[in-house]
């Protein structure tokens, strides 16, 4: 690094400067980190849960009633009477509001934080690798995710035109899946939108069990092998539900 | 063997540096980095130049002296070597090396690839230490420490200091370094006294300057002391712990 203005008094004393990067910040990054890590595993969760439910799709109908619809219902009632009708969802979908304006904030304080430390002489020859990939394009994949994220909600739970299909009604969650998947566009922003998961998933729950100190050899190999069982099950999940509509499978 | 290198040149602090292409015809696979930069330095001193300026001391990796980044990684391209050790049957005949300073915003240039470490000095002063008088050598036995234990803290406690792991770090994090002296004086008997107050004087110290750990694992490939890579999580996990427990201990 070049420094702009010789620190005289540090020269004094056997240094180039005295000057540190940055003043003590606001939140610590390590409050952050935690706080990433946290909010990412609580993702990962939902992401498992969240496929677990549309697997439903596949389940015939009874009574008339389409299992997935039915499911939807569930997801709008649950927790009654202790909580009002869709009491419990407003509940989990508060928490996961404020989980992911935390992530998206740790991400961006700690990358800006990291850039000032690096310096402008960027890192070049790294090891290379799937990880080493997935690691660097964290900030990438992670934005592409959260892109997503607003498109599937427009798509499937708000239904905003024109992203989601014409005939859109809301509760009929079968009917809507079917509409939208009908459109190979849609059904190729899924796929590649669950390939950037995978990418940012894998390294994520490798990261979070360092953040979250996991160091024993037992727990750590445990880690590796969920850092990708868990991206695979949760990607091919929800990329064979869009395909097998796009090819007609499911009606 | 022919090499072709290119050597930063930097004049001090405030200057803004180059690269300068110097040629070698005859290196011999048996030199290491800075042998070879010590061969180009003869020329320009007979010839009454200024030679290139690079910090070293013993020569065989235990002092943690040297350091420059060689083709964009810290200490070349071996594994776990520091510079003084990395030998050129590591290069190609008639290849290009770029020889460049360890790069990091914590590290001012002082000259040509000498950088000022005392950032990391500043986080040892924070608590890299046992402060209480220990007295002399007690009585064997009196003091207990299984083989386990005292082998983990030892692989910690072999940081050399070259600082090598913030210059690998694309984030600019020094976790490996400071993780490192964490495990190592946590599980010894009188460093464990001081373990909260340490994690919290030197985390703290240590994010003034150094960046966060995104789990690059660059810095325990190049770390010439071979130090864990799991010695990173030390770092959020033992200030975590001291926040939560308030204790010095
Ligand atoms: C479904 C959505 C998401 C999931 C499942 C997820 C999951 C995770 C997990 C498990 C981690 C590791 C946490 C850590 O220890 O630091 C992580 C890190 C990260 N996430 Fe996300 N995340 C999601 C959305 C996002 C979004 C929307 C962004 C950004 C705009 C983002 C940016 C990042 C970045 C940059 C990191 C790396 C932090 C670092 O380098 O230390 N993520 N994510
Ligand atoms: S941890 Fe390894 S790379 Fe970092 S300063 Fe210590 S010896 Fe050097
Ligand atoms: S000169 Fe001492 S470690 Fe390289």
């Amino acid at each position: 690094m070049t420094l702009r203005n010789p620190d005289r008094e540090a020269v004094a004393h056997g240094h180039i400067t005295n000057e540190p990067i940055r003043q003590k910040p606001g939140v610590p990054s390590w409050v952050l980190k935690l706080i990433m890590a946290v909010t990412g595993l609580l993702f990962a969760l939902f992401v498992v849960g969240h496929m677990a439910g549309n697997l439903k799709l596949y389940l015939p109908a009874e009574g008339g009633d389409e299992a997935l619809d039915e499911y939807g219902a569930f997801l709008r009632s649950m927790g009654e009477p202790l909580f009002p009708h869709e009491g419990a969802l407003w509940i989990i979908r508060a928490v996961l509001l404020v989980a992911i304006i935390a992530h998206i904030y740790g991400a961006f304080a700690l990358t800006a934080r990291s850039k000032a430390s690096r310096g402008k002489f960027r890192r070049s020859n790294l090891m290379g690798g799937l990880d080493s990939f997935a690691t660097k394009s964290m900030l990438v994949t992670g934005i592409v995710l959260l892109l997503f994220i607003i498109f599937h909600l427009l798509d499937l739970t708000l239904g905003v035109q024109p992203i989601a299909p014409g005939d859109f009604a809301e509760g009929a969650v079968k009917a809507n899946m079917i509409a939208t998947f009908s459109r190979w566009p849609v059904t190729i922003v899924y796929v590649i939108a669950m390939c950037f998961l995978f990418l940012h998933l894998t390294h994520g729950i490798r990261l979070a069990a360092s953040d979250l100190g996991i160091t024993g050899a037992k727990w750590r190999q445990t880690f590796l092998i969920l850092a990708y069982v868990i991206p695979a099950v949760v990607c091919i999940g929800n990329i064979v539900m869009p395909l097998s509509v796009a090819l007609g499978l499911v009606s | 063997m022919k090499l072709t290198l290119e050597i930063w040149r930097q004049a001090g602090p405030t200057q803004e540096g180059h690269f300068e292409t110097v040629q070698v015809d005859d290196a011999s696979e048996q030199m290491s980095i800075l042998e070879l930069l010590d061969h180009v330095n003869e020329g320009y001193i007979e010839r009454g130049e200024e030679p290139f300026a690079f910090a070293s001391d013993c020569r065989e990796g235990i002092c943690g002296t040297c350091g420059l980044t060689v083709n964009g990684r810290p200490h070349g391209p071996g594994q776990n070597t520091p510079a003084c050790q990395q030998r050129l049957f590591n290069f190609t005949d008639g290849q290009t090396i770029k020889l460049e300073p360890f790069r990091s915003a914590a590290y001012p240039v002082i000259k040509d690839m000498i950088v000022d470490r005392a950032a990391l000095d500043h986080v040892m002063e924070q608590g890299g230490y046992v402060s209480m008088d220990a007295g002399t050598a007690p009585d064997a036995d009196t003091l207990h420490v299984n083989h386990e234990t005292s082998e983990y803290s030892l692989d910690h406690a072999a940081c050399i200091g070259c600082g090598a792991c913030v210059a690998a770090c694309p984030n600019g994090a020094a976790h490996l370094f400071t993780g490192a002296k964490l495990v190592h004086l946590s599980l010894m008997p009188l460093g464990k006294e001081e373990r909260g107050r340490r994690a919290r004087n030197m985390v703290d110290d240590l994010e003034a300057n150094f960046g966060h750990c995104s789990l690059y694992g660059e810095c325990a490939d190049v770390c010439p002391a071979g130090v864990p890579l799991t010695a990173v999580s030390a770092v959020t996990r033992e200030r975590a712990r001291a926040a939560f427990r308030g204790k010095d201990d």
